[in-house]
């Protein structure tokens, strides 16, 4: 990684090392992980039968659970894939009721736009949650408490974090697939940058920048367990994501229960080596699996796309 | 909608949204977040104070009590560091005209504080090595979290304080801490005018500006010399207004303009018909839909000269 980039909105140059010292002391990479990529052409109706029938290869056991579905809400740009689309988090929703949730609340701190109320209205996805009577918590103004993190990459030790998600069971990320000019990608550990509250880090959250965003993604990762992720990739961000990137679309949608595993099949199908990622790279060490061998796939086979997702120059070395 | 409908409908929404924050509030004092929440928070407190208007001195006791030693304000009740709305804190307390000693200990705070860019060698950095985001480290403010990069909204909070608090005869430390804060605003504006977080342009793009962020920030830069990067912003946030329907924004776009004389009836009772369709659950954001309403057949707490 490049050194010289940015502090104020970006990583540190402590970033641009690599992770050369372990800096966790517990293991919880599952033997083996599995994957399920999903072909979706459009933002429809279709996805809640798609996603309820790929989830059934997972049968995951949320009976009598919270389940927080944790979207990627950043901003509202017309026109620009910024955020999760709401048919996928009410899909979502709508699956895990069926498989036995008690509730299911949709939770999200946006980074950019302090106007929560604002992008739920824009994107439309305030509409559908109200319409299918899913409550939404706002992470930037929840309660919070303070946490001791489970890893040490940031030197943080550290960090406030919402109640809401502390106390859900069962935990799901439901990154955009985009590329980041600061972090390579937004994937399902770096959309958890969202449950880091604005009330206590501000808009945005400039601390994790200055301690390093691949560090404080690695720390999160370790503290906030991620049960499930479900990825829109149906139609994606390329270039200068998360914000002023251009639409790229990969039809699909990505189910996993290692948020590993799941970065990593993103990753493959952007076109990018997943090893060249450092939060990646660093969490599949003890958190979750990098390597095909370890890495089932339930649905369609990982296939790298003719032409790689465009980057910003300095993480054009992602591309495999 | 019945607010409409009835010739005092907004008056007597004002008085029963104010009675609903009253109720609201904590049994030690201030106002949390979420009505569901019970831990005290920073930013809806100063604006519940504001938009309540108290007389009697019990409500205030609570901002008093919960600053830090040096001088700032926590962001909640249990956090160990001072914040970044240490400058809506002090613009509240001045507004009573009480706690001279804690306003004191506040403007000292906010004249140690800046971003960490103004320290030389991320000084030096930004300048040369790390441009990816256009700004100009010179010309820094405040951060919202100590030791981290200045942002729109925290500088524009703590311009607007100290102006209030040393309206005329400002010291030259304050006028010039106040101006170098002034210089941030317009240096982190959009291209096209308006303010986000504070990320003008990233890799050459200009980035999309907020109206939250744009309201408080002219806010902020009233009774500054005319200039182009003001009127774009003005304007602009007059377009956003007419069709936002987002009641926290809408809220501080109506305080914005009418900072700026500008009409906002037809935006209050937009605003009155948003609070009366749907519950408004959010604490601040029903402290700053109380404030938007009445501002003015009140005063307007956050205008020049008021």
């Amino acid at each position: 990684m490049m050194l010289g980039q940015s502090q104020r909105t970006g990583h540190s140059i402590v970033d641009s090392l690599p992770f050369l010292v372990p800096r966790y002391n517990f293991e919880r990479r599952p033997a083996g992980s599995r994957v399920a990529i999903l072909p979706a052409s459009e933002y429809s109706g279709k996805l809640s039968n798609l996603l309820w029938e790929g989830l059934k290869l997972f049968k995951p056991n949320v009976v009598g659970k919270c389940v927080l579905l944790k979207p990627n809400l950043v901003d509202y740009i017309p026109g620009a894939e910024i955020n999760t689309h709401p048919t996928v988090v009410v899909a979502a929703a709508e699956s895990f009721r069926r498989f036995g949730a008690t509730r299911v609340v949709v939770a999200e701190g946006p980074g950019h736009q302090r106007d929560t109320q604002l992008v739920l209205q824009a994107t439309g996805l305030a509409q559908q949650l109200n319409e299918h009577g899913i409550p939404f918590v706002d992470l930037n103004r929840d309660e919070v408490v303070k946490v001791r993190l489970r890893a040490n990459y940031s030197g943080l030790k550290n960090l406030w974090l919402p109640r809401t998600l502390l106390s859900a069971d069962f935990i799901v990320s439901m990154p955009k697939v985009k590329t980041h000019h600061w972090a390579g990608v937004t994937l399902s550990l770096k959309n958890m940058f969202g449950v880091v509250p604005g009330v206590k880090y501000g808009w945005p959250k400039n601390l994790l920048h200055w301690r390093g965003i691949q560090q404080c993604i690695v720390d999160l990762a370790a503290t906030v367990p991620i049960h499930f992720v479900i990825a829109d990739a149906l139609v994606c961000m390329e270039g200068n994501g998360p914000l002023a990137g251009t639409s790229r679309r990969l039809d699909r949608i990505v189910l996993s229960d290692d948020c590993i595993a799941a970065d990593v099949t993103c990753a493959r199908l952007m076109g990018f080596a997943p090893e060249r990622i450092p939060h990646i790279a660093e969490t599949a060490k003890f958190l979750g699996n990098i390597s095909p061998e370890r890495i089932m796939q339930l649905a369609e086979r990982v296939a790298s796309p003719g032409v790689p997702f465009k980057t910003v120059p300095e993480f054009e070395f992602l591309r495999a | 909608l019945t607010v409409l409908a009835e010739p005092d409908g907004v008056e007597a929404m004002i008085a029963r949204l104010r009675d609903v924050l009253s109720a609201r509030r904590l049994p030690g004092g201030g106002w949390p977040f979420s009505s569901g929440s019970s831990q005290m928070a920073l930013e809806p407190t100063c604006l519940t104070l504001l938009a309540l208007r108290p007389d009697t001195f019990m409500p205030t006791q609570i901002l008093i009590d919960s600053q830090r030693t040096d001088g700032g304000w926590p962001s909640f009740a249990g956090d160990d560091q001072s914040s970044g709305l240490t400058g809506l804190a002090l613009l509240t307390l001045n507004r009573f005209g009480i706690a001279h000693h804690a306003r004191r200990r506040a403007v000292r705070w906010l004249m140690q504080t800046r971003g960490k860019e103004a320290d030389w060698p991320w000084n030096w950095k930004f300048r040369t090595r790390d441009t990816h985001v256009r700004f100009d480290p010179r010309k820094f403010g405040w951060p919202w979290h100590n030791g981290t990069c200045s942002w729109v909204v925290p500088t524009s909070f703590a311009v607007l304080a100290l102006k209030r608090e040393f309206p005329d005869k400002r010291p030259r430390a304050v006028a010039r801490r106040i101006q170098t804060g002034v210089e941030m605003l317009f240096d982190r504006a959009c291209p096209r005018g308006g303010w986000n977080a504070g990320n003008g342009v990233v890799y050459g793009r200009p980035m999309a500006p907020h109206i939250d962020s744009t309201a408080i920030a002219l806010l902020a830069l009233q009774q500054e010399p005319a200039s182009e990067i003001a009127a774009l912003s003005l304007a602009w946030l007059d377009g956003q207004a007419r069709d936002c329907n987002a009641p926290w924004n809408l809220a501080w776009s109506i305080l914005a303009l009418h900072g700026y004389d500008r009409p906002v009836d037809r935006l209050q009772r937009r605003l009155a018909c948003l609070a009366q369709s749907e519950p408004l659950t959010d604490i601040a954001t029903l402290a700053i839909t109380v404030l938007a309403l009445d501002c003015k057949a009140s005063a307007n707490p956050f205008h020049f000269p008021e």
